[in-house]
């Protein structure tokens, strides 16, 4: 045990997300070296993150103001809407620079072993969104993977009964990988999904 | 520490670390497996959607001393045209959810094995039949050894006017056996549960509409009862 200033730091710093004991020691005595003005900037950092970050209201984007500056961007189309399950993918497809329509986010996906049902999700919210927006295509991002392409069925049956265009980001092979290694759900839906040249 | 060969269906995965993933398998040697899958959660990985749940995979895993790790995977069946359907795989949630419920680790599970494959088999190569997730739970509840009694009284043995049905006897009661706590029993339920159980889950009874409702609320209240816990995957469907 190192004396309780030191200790309680390294058992917050424990508590994240892959951070072990070592790590948070290694982190806490670094902090304890460093300028007192560097350490102070970490700290307010995350105080000021807490305090004014908060969801948009109307994509569920993180946001420091009423809504996002994605949602506020009048220059985005409004009639496409592209459905991620966590903020963080929302900043991955706007790398990609491909998509100028707006987001929505669900807060997870439908996983029925883990008792997540669309009731958790902000799929209410996504519906209602719909006819004010003009929106007329809904592309659904969420993982390639079980719970992603459930809730990707389930927001089709939902939403196609509104007269939308449901699409769903396209499965297949990486770039730059090599088709050796490739699985059989993968290339099969590489296969199915091949384009002309 | 040694390189073993295994197979199994892959019940159910969550996130590990930066982008492995525990990877729940249902093997019918060694029942359930939790292993490691480094680096699975990264579109590069050579590991693809291999370790997807429903997919029954051969598997080469390395020993640790409380995960083994998996080395490499060939899928022996992926069941894709499951996965392309919204109640297909709502019903195989629940099917993996109990077998997951049931199985112990390091305890050999062939007929839970034998029944979730049954039961991925049939929802990938037939349209879907509305009372496969009954006939399974019941089946499941013969695997563990808690089937209802559906042809005699479950307090006396006698097989007359089984009408009543109590969750905690286990099964059909008779007029003199009758309980505070039984159901009513619509007339012809007994039957039709008796014929689920009989049937191969790829070619049960043909549905009644009303019956096969009722089916379905009884086996899963009785599941939920005798195994203690509620069936997430049927509760998060509720609307």
């Amino acid at each position: 045990m190192f004396e309780a200033p030191v200790q309680k730091l390294i058992d917050e710093l424990a508590r994240l997300p892959g951070i072990g004991q070592k790590s948070a020691q290694r982190i806490a005595f670094h902090l304890l070296h460093v300028e007192e003005t560097d350490a102070r900037r970490l700290a307010e950092a995350v105080v000021e993150m807490r305090e004014r970050v908060r969801l948009c209201a109307r994509c569920f984007n993180v946001t420091d103001s009423e809504e996002c500056s994605i949602c506020r961007d009048l220059r985005r189309d409004p009639s496409a809407i592209c459905v991620v399950e966590r903020a963080q993918d929302v900043v991955v497809v706007e790398r990609t620079h491909e998509f100028r329509g707006r987001y929505h986010v669900l807060g997870g996906a439908i996983s029925p072993i883990e008792g997540v049902g669309p009731e958790q999700l902000r799929l209410r919210e996504l519906i209602a969104r719909i006819e004010p927006e003009g929106v007329t295509e809904v592309i659904v991002a969420t993982n390639p993977t079980v719970e992603g392409d459930t809730t990707a069925l389930y927001l089709a049956r939902s939403l196609k009964p509104l007269g939308l265009t449901v699409t769903r980001l396209a499965s297949g092979l990486p770039v730059g990988g090599d088709l050796d290694y490739a699985d059989e759900l993968t290339l099969g839906r590489a296969l199915s999904g091949r384009r002309e040249m | 520490m040694a390189l073993r060969h295994d197979q199994g269906i892959v019940l159910r995965g969550y996130p590990f670390g930066e982008a492995d993933r525990v990877v729940v398998l249902l093997s019918p040697n060694h029942g359930k497996l939790r292993t490691v899958a480094k680096g699975v959660r990264k579109t590069k990985s050579r590991f693809g959607g291999r370790l997807e749940p429903f997919t029954h995979v051969d598997v080469v895993l390395y020993e640790g001393r409380n995960l083994d790790t998996v080395t490499q995977v060939s899928v022996i069946e992926a069941y894709p045209r499951l996965r392309g359907d919204l109640d297909k795989v709502l019903a195989a949630g629940t099917m993996v959810e109990v077998v997951d419920a049931v199985a112990q680790e390091n305890e050999g599970s062939h007929r839970a094995f034998l029944l979730l494959q049954r039961g991925l088999s049939a929802l990938e190569t037939g349209p879907l039949h509305d009372d496969i997730v009954p006939a399974y739970l019941l089946k499941a509840a013969e695997v563990v050894g808690i089937a209802p009694a559906l042809t005699a009284c479950a307090a006396c043995g006698s097989s007359d006017g089984l009408d009543r049905f109590s969750l905690s006897a286990g099964g059909v009661l008779c007029p003199q056996c009758r309980s505070g706590g039984a159901y009513a029993l619509r007339s012809g339920l007994v039957g039709y549960l008796a014929g689920l159980v009989a049937s191969d889950l790829s070619s049960l009874p043909p549905v009644d509409p009303v019956l096969s409702k009722d089916a379905a609320g009884l086996v899963r209240r009785f599941l939920e009862y005798h195994l203690d816990r509620l069936l997430a995957s049927l509760a998060a469907m509720d609307v």
